[in-house]
């Protein structure tokens, strides 16, 4: 009995002294802001950076001063959580949200051929460049969906992907996956996009989809901003940094491609604060705003387009936006 | 009789076109000629719209060694350089458009007369490439560059491929019944170019009437050599394996075990080439399956659409399938206004109940597969991969090795198209070196 207790004891004993040794020897030092730094990263190892993996790139920010902010899909406040730790500024890059660039769900669309086979998008491209009949379309096996490590994409009834916006990260990962390269990523501060992006004329279009861009430069004629630009060849695209977001677009488009990521807004005057400085009524290109100097001025909501520019100009910050 | 390890034994279904003599398919009105049929570096077209070319003219200049010209099938006016659907690649690509003159004039000094045996090898050898030979057994590789081999590489086997172990398909086998002497003199312009002074025609035992003959007509020279029927038996490493022993390493070429080998359309065209100075601007292609009313065997020009070959061909019955080619590796096709290429070997149009179009299931791991690879690999490890798109993992597996013959996709009791899995593996794999 109190052989054998001693005998564990000692075998215990022994094992513990090696374990300990071996502990201190062969410890791999490691930076306690590393590991602080991991816990702000989102962890799905999605590679978007370019290292292997979320803790290979917490290593190379934390040791290298020089390295830049690479990760996309971290928000603001871990970003801001991670220059506290290290202490320098890390400026990320603007978030960026996925957007998916095509309309043409089964229901508005024609197949040039049946396709069975596997359901990877990657692998019925292979098979004379898909099944359906617009070579730019969306395909619709759920490669996006099946890549997306934070589950923001879902293939929805209509058979086509959507993005779920509280989810998304902006990492790319569909972006690369999509073999018809329809999912593009745009500032998140952005809300309209054109939902094709075909290069077949109008004509050619016809017999293949019902929601596709036409081409026809109405979008970029009613756009007071000259974000749009469309060609014959090439769909209509959205300069996101000169879009203001008035939807004009939208309710002019006659296949109705272009749609909004949210809701569209509209501005709201503030009568407390108003000076009645009239800039508003002045920068307003909708002609929404009406008012008499010197008294509170008020905005037409079912002229206002929502671009902000009064929001911007007013010197008294009386304007706000709402959700109309 | 001589054979490789593997394999399988579909319905040879040869009776429906074989006892068929090759007709000549009547002069179209326009030929629509893609600028690319061959394997490797594009072609540019050099003639435009409102040009006038003569029969054999040549369209395009190749751009690279591995690349070669295609030829006016006829004479007549270019009416554009317009895009057309490809039948290997689905996409549109560009093709030179020709409205015939009705005339079919040749081009100044064709066609000529001349010793292909008093010609030095790289004569040869661009008398090839000028006249847009490439491999007509579908693969469509420059003749001219698997006829160059680099020096450090001995070759001692030279075999002429008339196995045609594709179902359905007769073409070759018409070829060397009606035209042996063009395959054989062919052979023997090859074994020259090559330095050789043998040469095997290898032929599957259920064509006994075209190994008869073949045996009368063939120089001591040339060995005919009947093989067992079996697909794919003329498959390039299976046929050497069959008839040498040897084995190609993995990742390596033919003729890193010495060997060369050529399919008898391919060897006719070469002799063609070299004798008359006739490029390649027609081809034997058998137009077959139960979905067309009389299968026959054609000596088409490229450029001929699909519509019109089946027009000839009596039109369809009950088509639900056409594929350019043979069954087992040939590519469906989704639309009629395809044109013919120099690598189609067959039209084959197959009703609804020759085909199997159903949806796959679960790999049951029968193992069924892995017995009809004659390749060695292990097919069903590959097909689950590739439903994850897991290609580094499936390189280890050797996906390269595939040959994509189709044998374990036929075999396969859950249905799984395996072929489909490895080829986008492959394309997987080719996109991540891309991006590197």
């Amino acid at each position: 009995m109190i052989s054998s207790i001693l005998l564990l004891g000692g075998i215990g004993f022994l094992a513990a002294l090696i374990l300990g040794i071996s502990a201190v020897t062969f410890a791999v030092k490691m930076d306690p802001r590393e590991k602080a730094v991991l816990d702000q990263l989102p962890g799905a190892n999605c590679g978007a950076c370019g290292f292997a993996g979320c803790a290979a790139f917490a290593h190379e920010i934390t040791v290298n001063p020089e390295a830049e902010m690479a990760c996309p899909a971290v928000n603001e406040e871990a970003l801001q959580a991670m220059s506290e730790i290290l202490g320098r500024s890390l400026g990320g890059s603007a978030p960026l949200i996925a957007c998916i660039r095509c309309k043409g769900s089964p229901a508005e669309t024609t197949n040039r051929y049946g396709y069975v086979g596997p359901r990877d998008c990657r692998a019925a491209q292979i098979v004379a460049g898909g099944s359906k009949g617009c070579q730019y379309g969306c395909l619709g096996l759920g490669t996006c969906e099946e890549v997306c490590p934070f589950g923001a994409i879902i293939m929805g009834e209509d058979g086509l992907p959507h993005v779920i916006e509280s989810l998304c990260t902006g990492c790319g990962k569909c972006v690369s996956a999509c073999p018809r390269g329809i999912i593009q990523l745009i500032p998140r501060t952005g809300n309209y996009i054109v939902g094709c992006i075909s290069r077949d004329t109008a004509k050619e279009m016809k017999p293949l989809c019902k929601v596709g861009c036409i081409k026809c430069g109405i979008c970029a004629d009613v756009c007071p901003f000259d974000a749009i630009t469309v060609s014959k060849t090439t769909s209509a695209v959205i300069d996101q940094d000169k879009c203001r977001r008035c939807g004009l677009c939208v309710s002019a488009c006659p296949t109705g491609v272009i749609s909004a990521l949210r809701v569209p807004q509209k501005a709201r005057i503030i009568a407390e604060k108003c000076k009645g400085c009239s800039i508003c009524e002045q920068v307003c290109p909708a002609e929404a705003i009406s008012g008499k100097v010197k008294e509170p001025y008020f905005v037409n909501e079912g002229k206002c387009i929502g671009c902000g520019l009064c929001i911007e100009k007013c010197p008294s910050d009386a304007i706000e936006r709402i959700i109309s | 009789m001589k054979t490789f390890k593997g394999g399988i034994h579909p319905p040879e279904e040869k009776q429906l076109v074989k006892d068929n003599p090759i007709v000549d398919f009547p002069l179209s009105s326009r030929y629509h000629v893609l600028v690319q049929q061959h394997l490797g570096a594009p072609a540019k077209p050099v003639v435009k719209a409102g040009d006038e070319v003569r029969k054999g003219q040549v369209l395009s200049e190749p751009l690279g060694f591995v690349s070669v010209p295609v030829h006016a099938p006829t004479s007549g006016r270019v009416k554009e350089i317009g895009r057309i659907v490809h039948p290997v690649t689905g996409l549109l690509a560009p093709c030179v458009v020709i409205d015939a003159d009705g005339r079919d004039e040749w081009a100044e000094g064709l066609p000529m007369e001349r010793d292909p045996f008093a010609m030095s090898r790289d004569e040869l050898l661009d008398a090839i490439k000028t006249a847009g030979v490439v491999g007509m057994g579908g693969a469509t590789f420059p003749t001219h560059v698997k006829l160059s081999p680099p020096k450090d590489k001995t070759i001692d086997t030279f075999i002429v491929n008339g196995a045609e172990c594709e179902p359905y398909l007769s073409s070759d086998h018409r070829l060397m019944l009606e035209q042996p002497e063009r395959v054989l003199k062919g052979a023997g312009v090859v074994m020259k170019i090559l330095g050789l002074d043998r040469a095997t025609i290898a032929i599957e035992a259920n064509k006994p009437d075209a190994i008869k003959l073949m045996r009368e007509k063939a120089p001591a020279e040339i060995q005919v050599e009947a093989l067992k029927v079996k697909y794919p038996q003329g498959a390039e490493k299976q046929l050497i394996n069959a008839l040498t022993g040897r084995e190609v390493p993995s990742g390596g070429l033919p003729m890193d075990v010495g060997a060369v080998v050529q399919n008898a359309g391919t060897c006719a065209a070469v002799w063609d080439a070299c004798a008359r100075g006739i490029p390649l601007i027609e081809r034997i292609t058998s137009v077959t399956g139960r979905g067309i009313v009389q299968p026959k065997n054609i000596r088409v020009r490229v450029g001929t659409l699909l519509r019109e070959v089946i027009e000839f061909s009596g039109g369809l019955n009950g088509a639900a399938k056409i594929i350019f080619g043979g069954p087992m590796m040939g590519i469906a096709q989704f639309t009629q206004d395809i044109a013919i290429m120099k690598g189609t070997s067959g039209v084959l149009v197959l009703r609804e109940e020759d085909t199997n179009i159903t949806d796959y299931s679960a790999c049951i791991s029968c193992g069924r597969c892995v017995e009809a690879c004659p390749m060695g690999l292990i097919p069903s490890t590959l097909s689950k991969l590739g439903e994850k798109g897991m290609w580094q993992k499936a390189k280890e597996n050797n996906l390269l090795d595939c040959v994509e013959c189709g044998s374990c996709t036929y075999v396969s009791p859950a249905n799984r198209p395996i072929v489909h899995f490895v080829k986008h593996l492959k394309a997987l794999s080719r996109a991540a070196s891309a991006k590197k």
